[in-house]
């Protein structure tokens, strides 16, 4: 390893070639910064290579394919569907290297220097990237860290990839597993567990931490049990982990429920419990620089670190870790830079899950809001009364929002049902312009369509809870 | 249970009487919601709500006078803070598997939504963000609270201190990152408050037109060298009064007041003089009364007490209200040589007077000799008078103060 004696002087030099770090690199060079991004493993991080992009094709693909046995009553008849886990890897595979090429041609073309390596800082303004075989020192004006975040796990839980799996790993299965145990409650343990439901896998889903349920509205809670029963994925509330252990071709996971030992006897585990931001190895140890508990990088609304010209964004910062937050923080940090105001702001960040059927949510749950607001209203519509769902022969599902009882004022939206992720947006939308429940209903929704369950749900009033 | 109290709100305050509440028993409240108004000797300020919650109880009726320590109100705080920490404590609480750790996602997924709404539109909040205005100190009347773009406007318009704080943000380390808590803050109350009021009201009233002038000031400063000699002191502020009150005889359009309603503009006959004053809580303008009929030393006299005065935070109503005419020296402080000085509504005109430079001077037969010169700033309401009375207006005080001993021609 050679030692670099001299610095080589850079602008903008930005760790992590994720969707945080990739955008904030295009943004800046757009801003006319000279920008540099380094990434140790693949241009589009977690978010392309690993995360939202395979795990949407894993669940588009057992979204058609649970529309399959429903296609006769269209006059098509297709016969007993064949899935292949193969060709979808292979389509995965086409999927993502489409997509990372067309971002390393977007680098290019705003001319970001891409340079291979892991980098730390050496000091304040001073970074060290080493690749195997060099060691530059790269002096720069501003730095941007996005280096994302890893799956989270006790020390408890040993996850070897074959057997025992995290988001790394679930997506490069060779076969489908016999018996899929989940264990998890976010997102990527529901996504995960429907999709191999479909796959043919039998799944168990069992809840971390011992909640007694998913952490969404309560109305969207009591759907989701249900039609998780529909789908006979079993699921396991309010139990302690004791263990998960492989052994050969099975995989135990151990409870204890109600001080009762329960033992799930799968083929495979796959854990979701959050993500752990990426600050170890870069050197940040030796900056001043203010860490959350956890780990995550303290940034203000304008991504500025406690260190003047070092900024952060994406899954390294507190708050959700979601590729949405990380594209919008890539536009604030380059605004920032370049000396536009500029900020963010996560209270409307939608929650979505890919889920069959889909739900999305954003702003305050019915119980949160009754804990805020006390009295408010629910606004409830099932897709049993739409039209267009009842075409598409998917009558499950509900719309829902609440508002303050007293100001009207929309404080949340919840869907469950076909097109939830892209109706949410309406609800986002809403909120960011301090709606009230008029706005919402008043507009023209197109007939038939599932937007139109917007307009077409009734009030209930909800007292306030008791005080205690 | 929360005691809220009447706190020292003001340098030495020791009581304040209970001006007004804003809330009943009952009545909700948000954190930073203006609970009850106070006035001090010096100030009326208005004590926030600590927390969310609701009005338990008023203590205190209105118009009582209370010294500091005393419980105001009580209210029941159930704000976000009191409940996140109830969360967190119950969280710790629940029975654990001790290796394996619950999802994160749920913790951070409430953490977003509990920093607190924003009640404005994105389009508002760019507003707000392109004038360096922190959204979260702008209070919104419109609709359900909602802070519309008129709210932010007349924050910026109120509202300078404000203003200058992203410049000094940049600098600044993150402390804290989603917090309503600005350690920086200035509470936007008392007198500020009230000079905010007044001038943006007068912005936007009056039609603002400001022309500037050189003066030599060679001459008085020779006189006042001689009055010195003979132990007759009196300050160059004294004598542009005493002049101005000279050129306001000749123009009284300058020494009205515009009554639009009536269609009217009431000519004043005495010339009520305002010295705008700085103090350390901010400006204020105390008013030389009749200075038409009072002679310069009579004038010097009384502008120094007035001066004592306000430093001491002892003018009367009385000593405030009134003027006619406004003047504002800022020439000691040596800095500016131009400005556009707001009108002290409702008044018509207000004179700045700049520092005093000696510099080079072309005289009539280009001759350069050093002089001492002055700038002014005359602001005018254009409703009233136009460009070119203005202009002869500062051309008369001009002459009055190159050529002093034309003042003596006006002595009755
Ligand atoms: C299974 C799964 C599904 C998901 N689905 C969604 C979804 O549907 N919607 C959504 O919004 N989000 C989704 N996410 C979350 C999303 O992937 C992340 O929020 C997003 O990738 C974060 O972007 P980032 O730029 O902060 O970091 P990352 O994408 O993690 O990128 C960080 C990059 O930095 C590099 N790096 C780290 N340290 C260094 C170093 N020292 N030197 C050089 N390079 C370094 C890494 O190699 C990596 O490429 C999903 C995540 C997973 C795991």
């Amino acid at each position: 390893m050679v030692v670099g004696e001299i610095a080589e002087e850079k602008d903008v030099v930005i760790i992590g070639g994720g969707p945080g770090g990739y955008n904030a690199a295009i943004n800046a060079a757009q801003h006319g910064f000279r920008v540099t991004l380094i990434e140790k493993e693949q241009i589009g991080g977690i978010c392309l290579n690993e995360g939202c992009i395979p795990s949407k094709v894993y669940t588009t693909s057992a979204k058609k394919l649970s529309e399959v046995p429903g296609l006769s009553s269209f006059g098509i008849d297709v016969g007993e569907p064949n899935f292949s886990l193969g060709n979808l890897q292979s389509y995965r595979d086409q999927v993502v290297t489409t997509l990372r090429k067309g971002v390393e041609a977007l680098c290019k073309k705003n001319k970001i220097e891409m340079v291979e390596g892991h980098a730390s800082f050496l000091s304040e303004d001073r970074i060290g990237v080493d690749n195997g075989h060099q060691f530059d020192v790269f002096h720069f004006n501003h730095a941007i860290v996005a280096t994302g975040s890893r799956p989270r796990y006790g020390q408890g839980l040993d996850v070897d990839h074959k057997r025992i799996l995290d988001s790394r790993s679930i997506f490069h299965l060779e076969e489908v597993p016999e018996h899929l145990i989940v264990y998890g409650s976010d997102y990527i343990a529901l996504e995960v567990a429907m999709s191999y439901h479909q796959f043919g896998s039998k799944v168990s889903l069992v809840l971390d931490g011992g909640k007694n349920d998913f952490d969404f509205d309560s109305s969207i809670n009591k759907e989701l049990g249900r039609l998780l029963k529909k789908q006979k994925i079993k699921l396991y509330k309010s139990c302690e982990l004791k263990s998960v252990e492989n052994q050969g071709e099975e995989t135990h996971v151990s409870l204890l429920k109600n001080e009762e030992a329960v033992l799930l006897e799968g083929s495979h585990a796959f854990i979701s419990l959050g993500h752990q931001p990426n600050t170890e190895e870069l050197g940040i140890d030796r900056l001043k620089m203010d860490l959350s508990e956890e780990g995550h990088i303290k940034v203000d609304k304008q991504m500025r670190t406690s260190i003047s010209n070092i900024y952060a964004i994406g899954d390294v910062t507190e708050g959700a870790a979601l590729a949405v937050k990380a594209i919008k923080q890539s536009e604030v940090v380059s605004d920032t830079i370049a000396g536009k105001p500029s900020e963010f702001d996560g209270t409307f960040l939608p929650t979505v899950v890919h889920s069959i059927p889909p739900i999305a949510s954003v702003g305050l749950t019915e119980e949160e809001a009754k804990d805020q607001y006390g009295d408010i209203r629910v606004a409830q519509f099932g897709y049993g009364g739409n039209g267009y769902a009842t075409v598409h022969g998917k009558r499950e599902g509900f719309i829902k929002y609440i508002v303050d009882d007293a100001t009207d004022l929309v404080l949340g939206f919840h869907g469950l049902g076909e097109g939830a992720v892209e109706l949410v947006s309406t609800g986002t939308v809403a909120l960011e312009m301090v709606a009230r429940d008029e706005d919402l209903k008043f507009p023209h929704y197109p007939h038939p369509s599932f937007n139109e369950s917007i307009s077409l749900a009734e009030f209930t009033t909800k007292r306030e809870k008791v005080k205690s | 249970m929360v005691e809220v109290k009447l706190h020292d709100i003001g340098e030495g305050m020791t009581e304040a009487e209970i001006l007004h509440y804003f809330v009943k028993a009952g009545d909700s409240v948000k954190a930073d919601d203006p609970l009850v108004e106070v006035q001090t000797d010096k100030m009326t300020a208005e004590i926030p709500a600590p927390a969310n919650g609701t009005i338990e109880e008023l203590k205190i009726e209105e118009g009582t006078t209370i010294s500091v320590g005393t419980t105001v109100l009580v209210m029941n705080a159930e704000g976000a803070i009191q409940k996140q920490e109830e969360s967190k404590s119950a969280e710790e609480a629940a029975p654990q598997a001790e290796k394996i750790p619950t999802s994160s996602s749920a913790a951070t997924a409430v953490m977003e939504k509990t920093q607190g709404r924003v009640l404005a539109s994105p389009y508002t909040r760019k507003i707000a963000r392109d004038h360096g205005v922190d959204i979260e100190n702008v209070e919104g009347t419109g609709p359900a609270g909602r802070i519309m773009d008129e709210d932010v406007y007349r924050f910026i318009d109120g509202g300078s201190t404000q203003e200058v704080e992203p410049a000094e943000e940049k600098q600044e380390a993150p402390s804290r990152t989603y917090t309503d808590q600005q350690p920086e803050s200035i509470p936007f109350k008392g007198r500020r408050k009230q000079i905010a009021k007044k001038m943006s009201h007068s912005l936007h009233t009056i039609a603002h037109c400001t022309h500037f002038e050189e003066i030599d000031v060679t001459d008085v400063q020779e006189w006042r060298k001689e009055w010195k000699s003979l132990d007759q002191g009196v300050s160059m502020t004294a004598i542009f009064i005493k002049a101005i009150s000279l050129t306001l005889k000749d123009f009284p359009m300058f020494n009205a007041k515009l009554d639009e309603e009536n269609e009217m503009i009431h000519l004043e006959k005495d010339h009520h003089i305002g010295i705008a004053t700085d103090t350390p809580d901010g400006l204020i303008v105390p008013v030389i009364h009749h200075v038409n009929q009072k002679s310069i030393k009579e004038i010097h006299e009384e502008m120094k007490s007035l001066t004592a005065k306000a430093q001491n935070n002892e003018l009367t109503s009385k000593d405030m209200t009134g003027g006619t005419f406004t003047i504002s020296n800022v020439g000691p402080m040596q800095g500016s040589i131009g400005a556009t000085p707001i009108i002290n509504h409702p008044e018509v005109g207000l004179m700045a007077f700049h520092k005093t430079k000696r510099r080079p001077e072309v005289r009539g037969d280009d001759e350069i000799v050093i002089r001492s010169m002055m700038n002014v700033s005359m602001s005018f309401d254009h409703r009233v008078v136009d460009g070119a009375s203005a202009v002869t207006f500062t051309n008369r005080f001009a002459q009055l103060i190159e050529h002093p001993n034309l003042i003596t021609l006006e002595l009755v």
